[in-house]
């Protein structure tokens, strides 16, 4: 029992999910779910969707190469069983991942850097630019004295027609 | 070597079916349509086709019954005896018989009609033949049905029995029921006999195949004979009786000591006695079994004393064979069929026995001599007198007699059998693992851990890299900390995030607003903004912004109030009871009218820039392009590429009787011209003034006044009395009933064009011009 990774999005394949497709050049192809299957099918490139770990991978949102992906490597060869082996490397496989978790964030961390400065410039901009939506140029600020012109409206009207008569 | 097969027998059909079958042939493939039309040798052949057709039919099947069943006098004797043991050799032989006769009968049939379709005279005779023919052939087909079951049995029977080839090197187990003969059988061969504890368990001969010195050795399984005189056998018996007697083979005696078959060995031998003529020149074997229940050496006096006989019975046809007396182990054999015990030795015995007899029968006959000449056997003549011993390895001599020491391995087949069985117990597949530490044999290694697969792991220096990997991240970690975090820029103000909150707000509401109405343009008229549907251009709207963005609406509102020309109500004369004081107030309201602001200037004023000289032409150009439009418009059509005509014949223009005025330009459709028709049906000639009295007075063209004396042409006269002047011929138009007239319009209409927009618009009568 093993398990894979699909082909398009890199996601792990567990057992009894997923579709295997063998072409005619014995080249073995491992969907873990029919989105995967059906967008390999219309020949997509999954470098070029966005949501698979290989576009993310090519275009640096993850981190690419790094030597806690050393550890894992598929063995051909297996190893004679040894009890205290087979339990480091339970432990180790546990380590490895907490390791690689810290990485990937330090990775993200990294590229989110300049992200908070850019957005703050970027809404200052805005609020310059864009103030007249919401605040006329001329306006005065005070609140109290809108509400009241409101008020006066509704009189001077009929005052007007009384004062044609 | 002939091997005697009938499973190739084609199946018997019963009586109707041949008859279905043939009769269904002849109605495919001969021709099937004859009139009584055609010539009489014509349908007296397609009749006799027809007949001598079916009559080769069947002829043709019956022959293949009678050729395929084996003829039980050139079969090899066994299988005759047999055959008739099974079957009855003279019902066979009558089946077979009847077949034969019918097939003749049917030829006889045939010939005799044919001879008589010679010389039918009708096609209902010959057919009458034909169909008594074919009746008759039926009949004798029919007769004959119980022999054709008869015979489909039989082949049904044959198809099952083993195929038993009576040359070849065979062994003979007989005994009486329930000895061990199937079991023994069981042992030697693959073949899968039924082994049950009553006796007849065996019903018929089996065969199975052994080997021996790399020669094939069929073994025959026979069912048990009990001592009977021969006439009271069933068939059952007879059939190791006919194997016994026919086939050279050797012969298993099968002896049972414990007596748990349920006859003793006084009723054994009694039959062994009674059978041994059969006996003649086969090697014969003793073959004592059950010895797991009672040894030879445990049996009584009497019981040894018979065997003895037998033994010394047995022996006289080892001596006829020209074998050595001494050998007493060749004659009388003990084994155990349910421990096994001396199973192979009983069968390398026999096979050994039937080997040498048949050797040397071979060896005594004249054709040996032909092959020996092409045998030749060297032995290799010794260099020295050196010992050349066989050469084997210690290690294999150690381990044959370990192999002797050793009892019967142990099976995990036996073990899973102790342990409960198939479906109970499931052996351990680790037991012979090869592990450091024979403790961890059992244990179950995860395959998988979180997501990967714990394999791709296994690493014999993990734990190494493992630590590298640890002192990697504390230096990573260390360098993370130490790097500050930049604030660049400063912050907007709280009341400033509102503000943006805001504009952010009231954009995507534009922008959704702006989707919908993209995406709905198509489908949705949009209503021009003066209608104001969703009234969402009310003052209190617009000052309700304002105030919001922060400015005084107040003025806006006064403006638009002002500018508007109030309700009617307000502005009509009386208002309600006429007792308005300030009458003119009304008044000022009506005469205000609703002042265009100054973005438009009057129509009839030029504008410079517009191409007008001046507001005389300008107000020319306006008429001249209303009254363009003004035709269009009244016929209701969008414009000048409109060309729709919704209803090519609307009914009420085209159905109805004439109304008034028609009914005198488009007179009555009629056979005859009329004589008071006003115009038109009426043919004017030419007459010649000497040819007028010649004048026919039944003339197709009309009525004639009789002859006047003048000699003038005679004028035809109407009834309208009107004199027409002499008129030429050209002049002269033929005009046809009125009722044509709708009909070929085409024909008479000066605009010949059916469909033209011009002459056929919406709801105008087509107009006839003459």
């Amino acid at each position: 029992m093993r398990l894979e990774k699909c082909w398009f999005c890199s996601s792990t394949v567990y057992p009894g999910h997923g579709i295997q497709f063998v072409r005619n050049d014995a080249k073995i192809f491992r969907f873990c779910r029919s989105k995967c299957h059906k967008n390999f099918k219309m020949k997509r490139n999954p470098r070029k969707v966005k949501w698979t770990k290989a576009y993310r991978r090519l275009h640096g949102k993850d981190m690419t190469q790094d030597s806690t992906f050393e550890f894992e490597r598929k063995r051909n060869r297996p190893e004679r069983y040894d009890r205290n082996l087979t339990e480091n490397t339970l432990k180790a496989i546990k380590t490895i991942d907490k390791v690689r978790f810290r990485r990937e964030e330090t990775h993200h961390k990294n590229r989110m850097k300049g992200k908070a400065a850019k957005e703050r410039k970027e809404a200052r901009k805005e609020h310059e630019q864009q103030l007249h939506m919401v605040k006329a140029p001329g306006a005065k600020e005070s609140t109290a004295t809108s509400a009241q012109v409101k008020v006066n409206v509704q009189h001077e009207s009929s005052a007007d027609n009384r004062m044609e008569e | 070597m002939v091997q005697y097969n009938f499973k190739k027998i084609t199946r018997v059909p019963t009586g109707k079916d041949f008859v279905d079958i043939i009769l269904s042939r002849t109605q495919r493939q001969t021709p099937t349509v004859v009139h009584k039309g055609y010539a009489i040798n014509r349908i007296r052949q397609f009749y006799m086709r027809k007949v001598k057709f079916t009559q080769t039919n069947f002829h043709e099947k019956l022959s293949t019954i009678i050729d395929e069943f084996p003829r039980l006098d050139d079969v090899h004797p066994f299988y005759g005896d047999l055959l008739h043991v099974l079957y009855n050799k003279d019902h066979y032989k009558l089946a077979l018989g009847q077949i034969n006769t019918a097939r003749n009968l049917i030829s006889k049939i045939a010939k005799d009609y044919v001879k008589l379709l010679k010389y039918g005279d009708s096609l209902y005779r010959c057919k009458a033949l034909k169909v008594a023919a074919l009746g008759r052939m039926c009949t004798v087909t029919k007769r004959i049905g119980p022999s054709l079951a008869y015979l489909e049995q039989i082949r049904q029977h044959m198809a099952r029995l083993p195929s038993i080839d009576p040359n070849t090197r065979t062994i003979l187990i007989c005994g009486y029921p329930n000895v061990g003969k199937s079991s023994f059988i069981n042992k030697i061969t693959r073949a899968d006999v039924d082994v049950q504890p009553y006796a007849f368990t065996t019903k018929s001969l089996f065969v199975g195949h052994t080997d021996y010195k790399y020669l094939r050795y069929q073994v025959i399984d026979t069912p048990g004979i009990l001592d009977r005189p021969f006439e009271d056998r069933n068939i059952i018996e007879m059939c190791s009786i006919t194997a016994l007697a026919h086939l050279r083979a050797a012969v298993l005696f099968f002896l049972d000591i414990s007596g748990s078959c349920g006859y003793t060995i006084q009723q054994q031998s009694a039959l062994f006695h009674s059978i041994k003529s059969l006996f003649m020149n086969k090697p014969l074997i003793i073959v004592c079994n059950k010895t797991d229940l009672q040894s030879l050496e445990g049996i009584s006096e009497d019981d040894k004393k018979l065997v003895e006989e037998m033994k010394s019975e047995a022996m006289k046809t080892l001596i006829g064979q020209g074998g050595e007396a001494t050998e007493s182990q060749q004659v009388l054999l003990t084994m155990s069929t349910l421990t096994e015990e001396n199973v192979i030795a009983v069968k390398n015995a026999a096979c050994e026995r039937l080997l040498d007899q048949r050797v040397e029968i071979k060896m005594k006959s004249k054709k040996i001599n032909e092959c020996l000449n092409r045998f030749h056997v060297s032995i290799p003549k010794p260099r020295d007198q050196k010992e050349r011993p066989v050469c084997i390895p210690s290690a294999v001599l150690e381990a044959k007699s370990k192999e002797l020491e050793k009892a019967k391995r142990k099976l995990e087949r036996d073990n899973e059998n102790e342990n409960g069985g198939a479906g109970v117990y499931s052996a351990s597949l680790k037991k012979h693992y090869l592990l450091a530490d024979d403790e961890w044999k059992e244990d179950n290694m995860p395959e998988i851990l979180d997501g990967h697969n714990v394999f791709d792991f296994v690493d014999p220096d993990i734990l190494h890299r493992l630590e590298e990997l640890e002192k990697e991240e504390g230096l990573l970690q260390q360098q993370d900390g130490e790097e500050d975090e930049e604030m660049e820029g400063e912050d907007l103000t709280p009341e400033q995030y509102k503000e943006l909150a805001e504009i952010r707000k009231k954009k995507s509401v534009l922008i959704r607003e702006h989707r919908i109405k993209k995406s709905t343009a198509e489908s949705r008229p949009i209503v021009p903004r003066k209608f104001d549907k969703d009234k969402k251009f009310t003052r209190e709207r617009m000052g309700r912004q304002l105030s919001s963005l922060g400015l005084d609406p107040s003025k806006a509102i006064e403006r638009v109030r002002s500018k508007s020309r109030g309700r009617k109500r307000e502005r009509s004369t009386d208002h309600g009871d006429g007792m308005d004081i300030d009458g003119d107030s009304n008044k000022k309201v009506r005469l205000r009218s609703t002042s265009r602001s100054r973005s438009r200037a009057p129509v009839n004023e030029v504008v410079p820039g517009e191409g007008y000289r001046d507001s005389a032409m300008k107000i020319k150009a306006f008429k001249m392009g209303k009254s363009s439009v003004h035709k269009r418009n009244k016929e209701a059509r969008k414009g000048e590429g409109d060309r729709v005509i919704p209803t090519l014949r609307p009914k009420h223009l085209f159905a109805g009787k004439r109304g008034k005025g028609k009914t005198d330009r488009h007179p009555v459709k009629s056979k005859h011209m009329k004589a008071d028709s006003k115009i038109g049906t009426t043919l004017y000639l030419m007459l010649d003034p000497v040819k007028s009295e010649h004048m026919k007075a039944d003339s197709k063209i009309g009525t004639t006044s009789p002859p006047a004396a003048t000699g003038f042409p005679q004028i035809l006269q109407t009834s309208s009395s009107q004199h027409f002047p002499l008129i030429s011929l050209k002049e002269i138009r033929i005009h046809p009933p009125a009722s044509s007239l709708l009909a070929d319009v085409s024909f008479y209409s000066r605009r010949s064009r059916r469909n033209s927009p011009r002459r056929r618009r919406r709801y105008h009568r087509i107009a006839f011009e003459r």
